[in-house]
């Protein structure tokens, strides 16, 4: 049965730095944290990554499983296969989001078994006692997979916060309707906060919250720090590492664990940076990781990349944070901690907006693009549209059209894969491809 | 001054072509590439060598190319197939700044700039939009694969192919066949449907004229008209469309070896003899 297969698991991915390379065994110990704290019957909850609830459900104790990040360490593992499979033979369309997917496959099986599946990825996912959806960026997963695994886990309550994503438009100024925007989100997570406490019997603290509020604004300033060291030449750290650092980012925020581990990234950079100590000792090409979620279970393409002079110093993906500081306001003075929540969340995202105003014809995500080619001196552009997940890459040809016709003409190379689905991959064909870019590169470079 | 003389191999998926070449082309071989014949690329090259009255070691400089260039052991050097393709359209036809290739298990697009690929598109996952398409429903319609693209000009009333599966498509032209389809309009249908992937993928690039059509489709009447009638004017065809990537080879060779003369320096040649591949021994 295909079920029983188990693909043998590949070989480590290089990385640049000693932060990166802790990822690995931090993600290991949190997945199998969350399965022995089951067993101590804590309370645990399905989460998303981007969420706006994380200090929210950090104040709470409760422990989150993230279920996108199981699915991507399913698909760096080459072990996702037999959980989409599964989940094609429950009738889901193979053409889905290969997460919810691979998740509600693995969700169907475990539930089945009244146990994990044999020789589940690093202990496998926990059965939650809740599950919190967090619908935004048009990504219908967030609302639609939890309702699918509660087929499974009848059980099982959901809380789905309904989050605004400030639409951009250019001749309007999303600032006359802001206050809406943080009222509506204040009010979806007060509904979290209700039904939490239900679900919990625990009443939130609200200093603590604060405390972690504060916490998160430090570790994003912090964070955009430690990034935009990456401007160096030699840039210390690339994409592929990023593709590990983003994880206290997006599944440890308003920890003091998640602070600790950019101050030991930032300390390191630094130290590279005055070694001059790169990627790899002769940098000939910058790029940027454009847009799109990687194909986990290819990371060493970033390997390959390095391999023929290229580096990645920035990416748009997984860059969740923006410094505080720079917003257009001063968020240290919004003492409502779930206030401060949803204003960090709208000023996150229209962070680019005014700059999109002033170049006409263009747009957030492409000044965003424009700005970290200036910054970070870049030779050319790379995106990755993953089949499976629409919200995300529906939009990056136009993205990559449009910043050449903004902006300026500039090299660019569009991978095709999925995230989690090994079938869509090839890798002598994505080789061949990123060849060719690097000969256009050098044929761009030497005119 | 000796005389100097380029090869160009390049390894197609389905075609292995060599060209040798000093100011113009000397010798040229296309033959299969097949399972057999992929490790073979030496007996290519040797045929090529006997055409032009060479011996290898006269040969200055050897460039493999195509999806086989790493099973070219006597090769001083591997250059992908965009950049060959892009040096030999530019050399035969200077005023292109488009290329539309279509292969046997692949099509790309080529934006060309002073000579040289500045962008690209490739369709290597799925065989709709390459030659495969053609070869697969040819055999199912049983016909030749070389009377195709003169058939599909006779047709009178052009038959739509609504799938994109290559698999799915021979399924379609049974059915419209079934249905009593003329045998002309199915085939016109069909390059209709391989025209609209090439085109829509091309499109990407934003297309400049004028547009090279090269590869084995080059070669193929129907396809060539079909390309036509969706970019909306004629495309160049050079002489032998499946040669370009060859001499583009042997160029890129030259150009390597006059860089090297002009800066005084010695080219580092591989030291490998004409030796089949042994990766696939």
């Amino acid at each position: 049965m295909t079920e029983e297969k188990k693909p043998e698991e590949r070989k480590k991915r290089r990385t640049a730095t000693e932060a990166a390379s802790k990822i690995g065994p931090m993600v290991r110990a949190s997945i199998g944290g969350t399965v022995q704290a089951r067993e101590e019957g804590k309370p645990l909850a399905y989460t998303f990554i981007c969420c706006c609830y994380d200090e929210i459900i950090r104040a709470m104790d409760v422990v989150p499983v993230w279920t996108e990040n199981y699915a991507g360490v399913c698909g760096a593992k080459r072990d996702a296969q037999r959980f989409l499979e599964r989940a094609e033979s429950e009738n889901f369309s193979r053409s889905l989001c290969t997460y919810a997917l691979c998740g509600l496959g693995f969700d169907a099986w475990r539930e089945e078994l009244g146990e994990m599946p044999p020789e589940s990825p690093w202990g496998g996912q926990a059965r939650p006692d809740m599950m919190l959806g967090s619908g935004q960026l048009l990504c219908d997963p967030r609302n639609k997979w939890y309702q699918a695994a509660q087929h499974y886990m009848p059980d099982v309550p959901i809380y789905d916060v309904g989050l605004p994503w400030p639409a951009y438009e250019n001749d309007y100024d999303y600032r006359e309707v802001q206050d809406y925007y943080v009222k509506y989100i204040v009010e979806e997570l007060k509904g979290l906060v209700k039904f939490l406490e239900k679900h919990t019997g625990k009443k939130m603290d609200w200093e603590r919250l604060s405390e972690l509020v504060e916490l998160t604004d430090r570790t994003w300033d912090l964070i955009w720090e430690a990034y935009e060291l990456r401007r160096a030449v030699p840039t210390p750290m690339g994409t592929g590492d990023a593709m590990n650092t983003m994880v206290p980012m997006v599944f440890m925020m308003g920890t003091q664990e998640a602070y600790d581990y950019y101050k030991d990234l930032y300390d390191e950079l630094k130290v590279k940076i005055a070694n001059k100590e790169g990627v790899i000792p002769d940098e000939k090409y910058r790029l940027i990781w454009g847009g799109g979620l990687p194909s986990w279970f290819a990371l060493t393409d970033f390997n390959y990349f390095n391999s023929k002079g290229a580096v990645f110093p920035v990416e748009t993906t997984y860059r969740m944070i923006e410094a505080t500081y720079n917003f257009d306001m001063d968020l240290s003075k919004i003492t409502d901690p779930l206030e401060h929540i949803a204003w960090r969340w709208v000023k996150f995202w229209t962070y680019w907006h005014d700059r999109a105003r002033k170049r006409p014809g263009s747009h957030p995500d492409v000044e965003r693009l424009i700005k970290y080619i200036e910054d970070y001196k870049i030779d050319g552009i790379v995106m990755h549209e993953a089949f499976s997940c629409r919200s995300w890459h529906v939009g990056l040809i136009w993205q990559l059209n449009l910043l050449k016709k903004v902006y300026r003409d500039i090299p660019s190379l569009i991978l095709e894969s999925d995230i989690v689905d090994i079938s869509s991959y090839n890798e002598a064909d994505t080789r061949a491809r990123i060849d060719a870019f690097i000969d256009t590169l050098e044929a761009v470079k030497s005119r | 001054m000796k005389s100097q003389y380029f090869a160009g191999v390049d390894i197609g998926s389905t075609m292995t072509k060599v060209v040798i070449m000093n100011e113009v082309v000397l010798a040229s071989v296309i033959g299969p590439t097949g399972p057999e014949h992929r490790k073979l690329a030496n007996q290519v090259m040797e045929e090529a060598l006997t055409k032009a009255r060479l011996a290898f070691e006269e040969i200055t400089y050897v460039v493999a190319t195509g999806y086989g260039r790493i099973n070219v052991p006597f090769a001083d050097k591997q250059i992908t197939e965009i950049s060959c393709h892009a040096r030999g359209v530019a050399h035969l036809l200077p005023e292109v700044r488009t290329v539309i290739d279509v292969g046997g298990q692949d099509s790309k697009g080529i934006k060309l700039k002073d000579g040289r690929a500045v962008d690209f598109v490739m369709n290597d996952k799925c065989a709709a939009g390459t030659g495969r398409f053609l070869e697969v429903t040819a055999e199912e319609l049983g016909v030749s694969l070389d009377d195709m693209g003169r058939l599909s000009l006779e047709a009178e009333n052009k038959v739509e192919i609504s799938s994109t599966c290559t698999v799915f498509a021979a399924q379609e032209v049974v059915a419209k066949l079934s249905e009593g389809a003329a045998l002309a309009d199915i085939i016109a249908g069909l390059h209709e449907a391989i025209a609209i992937r090439i085109y829509g993928m091309v499109r990407r690039l934003k297309i400049e004229r004028e547009v090279a059509l090269t590869g084995g489709g080059a070669k193929n009447i129907g396809l060539v008209k079909a390309l036509e009638a969706k970019l909306g004017f004629p495309v160049l065809v050079p002489p032998e469309p499946l040669l370009t990537g060859a001499i583009g080879a042997a160029l890129l060779g030259k150009d390597i070896v006059k860089e090297a003369e002009k800066k005084g320096e010695t080219l580092v040649r591989s030291e490998r003899r004409l030796t089949e591949a042994s990766i696939f021994t």
